[in-house]
């Protein structure tokens, strides 16, 4: 489905050339290091059936933690952020499996939470890094299409891809979120797999949030609605059920792609942001509908309805067989 | 009433009637202790029950209040919340500011039925196809922002010509979007304990199955759910573009996750099915009175999603511990 879309944007931006460069290559990857590892995060708490709201919210905090912490010592900042997003994402899962509450409930919380420690931190301004020199650094070309930031993400993502397909932790995973009560008594500690993708997921949002603001030298409270839609998007289109217990990293990260991919189209093509937005959020409609479950069970009533409605043929003189209606 | 204690109304529990009553009296104790704990302390701010906090007060509960009445109906709908509520609001109050060329009364029930007709629209989604609510409510906010920054190129709009005179009156000593707010939460409460929709969409809240079974239209009810839902959010929006002369798609933005903390905090299960508009207007009271006691006390605005935030945790948290016990 990738290939699909690259080519569609292709040709749609048809004969000026723009697109199939390396150039557009590397902001794919860029928008990539951005949105895949926020993706992945929600995607993992899509995989358990949950749902982590606050992953929008760990990406400004620790963005924000990552620049105040960091002014001496980048490394310090980074360990820093990761620590935030750990413990973040842990007491979340902590919360939601001890006491048995939605996800949904408890990661608003901590999306309140977390935004609202961002502007804490930051007096609700932006705060510049003064590192410059490792911002270009990060976002340095290495063979014109990958920078470090993106090296890091794709890493992550072969590294999980290989921990899902591989390890007796993705296996139970993917068997908490297809059936939790199930596992629990095939004996998969279940909840301590959905503390661990909780926090995981806290970790990997936290590790985006760095790099992104130490890329920026910058960190800012920023829009929610910017980071939310497409990392579910990419999530979903990425094949991951909504009903957990399927899906894997490299199908997020290809959701994600082609979502990075019609940004830059966009982009390439001069659209202004709206146009992504409502793309988008097109998108995601199109994939809520695809992805729901009495999607097919609406469909056929409907045919079934139409067929109903027909009208039925009369009976001619001389037709001597008996019709069955 | 307090249904969330309660896992079956007709079980006779081991200890008979007794071990009942003990396990009400703990819930509502808490409750009751912490929002007598909670007012008490607003109350001991110095300047809170100064006039001029007060109707600062009263006022923001009427915004966010509205919101609250309407995420109510979601999320007693089983439909969990909408994080769509918030650009809801905004578009809502850009749409009354346009119309009001056409006389305030008019212009209040073009923005309403188009609040209310946008939200029923994600209803749609959610009630035909059981598609998922939040990913829904990611996709709406993402079109309607994109949809508002293309139509008003994220400007203001502005009124033709002068229609909020009404809306600055002080009947009775109160603010007139108090008394909105009031007459919304008795409309409110009416609509979802004493009519027939209204319990039709706490049955399908309650277990959608079993709604389905005895013959409830379920696509129906959370179609209602929503669009009620909607016009509560266009009455926020009418009395916010009101306040601030104009309309803007920045007003609404985190409408929503205060209003599904007051919807929370007020005692409400997120899962549906048990609760009350009344809750939630408990809910919007209390949080308010943090925010402006702690507004008082010399902590600045950003501490205010971040406290809304804990206060939403710990809520759901004790909620959670106390009826398990």
């Amino acid at each position: 489905m990738l290939v699909l879309v690259i080519i569609a944007v292709a040709l749609v931006d048809g004969g000026r050339g723009y697109f199939l460069s390396t150039a557009t290559a590397f902001s794919v990857m860029q928008l990539f290091a951005t949105y895949g590892l926020v993706s992945l995060g929600l995607g993992l708490s899509l995989l358990v059936r949950e749902f982590d709201i606050s992953t929008a919210g760990m990406v400004t905090l620790a963005g924000a933690v990552a620049v105040l912490t960091g002014v001496d010592n980048p490394w310090l900042g980074i360990a820093a952020a990761l620590a935030v997003g750990l413990a973040g994402g842990m007491l979340q899962g902590l919360i939601m499996t001890y006491l048995n509450l939605n996800s949904v409930a408890v990661t608003v919380g901590g999306l309140l939470t977390f935004e609202g420690a961002t502007s804490v931190l930051t007096g609700n301004q932006s705060i510049s890094y003064p590192r410059m020199s490792l911002a270009l650094a990060l976002n340095a070309p290495i063979g014109g299409v990958l920078s470090v930031r993106s090296a890091i993400v794709v890493a992550i993502f072969v590294m999980m891809a290989l921990v899902m397909a591989y390890t007796r932790i993705g296996r139970d995973i993917l068997a908490t979120g297809g059936d939790r009560r199930g596992s629990a008594v095939a004996g998969v500690n279940t909840k301590a797999v959905v503390v661990g993708v909780f926090a995981a997921s806290g970790v990997f949002c936290a590790l985006s949030g760095a790099m992104l603001s130490y890329g920026l030298a910058a960190a800012s409270p920023s829009a929610l609605s910017d980071v939310l839609a497409p990392a579910a998007a990419g999530a979903i289109i990425g094949g991951v059920s909504l009903v957990g217990g399927r899906g894997n990293p490299m199908g997020i990260a290809a959701g994600v792609l082609v979502l990075c991919v019609l940004r830059s189209g966009l982009n390439a093509a001069g659209a202004s942001s709206h146009v992504h937005d409502i793309a988008t959020g097109s998108i995601l409609i199109a994939v809520a509908i695809a992805d729901a479950p009495d999607l097919s069970r609406r469909l056929t009533e409907w045919r079934l309805h139409r067929q109903a409605m027909r009208p039925v043929p009369l009976h001619t003189p001389g037709n001597t067989s008996q019709e069955t209606t | 009433m307090n249904a969330v204690a309660q896992p079956a109304v007709n079980a006779v529990p081991p200890n008979g009637r007794r071990f009942r009553l003990r396990r009400i009296s703990a819930l509502t104790l808490v409750r009751g202790v912490g929002a007598i704990a909670i007012l008490a302390w607003a109350l001991t701010t110095p300047g809170f029950l100064s006039r001029l906090s007060l109707f600062s007060l009263l006022t923001s509960i009427s915004f966010v209040g509205c919101v609250a009445i309407g995420m109510t109906f979601i999320t007693m709908s089983g439909n969990i919340m909408s994080l769509a509520l918030g650009a809801t609001v905004s578009a809502a109050s850009i749409v009354f500011t346009a119309s009001l060329g056409a006389g305030v009364i008019a212009a209040a029930a073009i923005a309403l039925l188009f609040a209310g007709l946008l939200t029923a629209a994600q209803g749609a989604l959610v009630g035909f196809l059981r598609a998922n609510p939040i990913l829904v409510s990611i996709a709406a906010l993402a079109c309607i922002l994109g949809f508002a920054d293309l139509l008003t190129g994220g400007q203001r709009i502005y009124p033709g010509d002068e229609g909020f005179a009404l809306f600055r009156s002080r009947p009775w000593g109160l603010p007139f979007g108090t008394l909105v707010f009031l007459a919304a939460v008795v409309i409110g409460q009416i609509i979802l304990s004493a009519t027939r929709i209204g319990r039709e969409i706490m049955m399908v809240g309650s277990n959608r199955r079993a709604a389905e079974t005895t013959g409830i239209n379920t696509p129906a009810a959370v179609i209602w759910a929503y669009g009620i839902a909607g016009v509560a959010t266009g009455l926020a929006g009418i009395l916010l573009a009101a306040r601030y002369g104009s309309g803007d798609m920045d007003i609404g933005s985190g409408y929503e996750y205060r209003a599904i903390a007051a919807v929370l905090v007020g005692g409400n299960a997120i899962q549906g099915g048990a609760g009350s508009v009344w809750r939630s207007g408990v809910g919007v009271v209390v949080l308010a009175a943090i925010e402006m006691a702690l507004r008082l006390r010399g902590f600045d605005d950003q501490w205010q999603y971040f406290f809304t935030g804990l206060v939403m945790l710990a809520v759901v948290m004790l909620q959670a511990s106390v009826a398990r016990r």
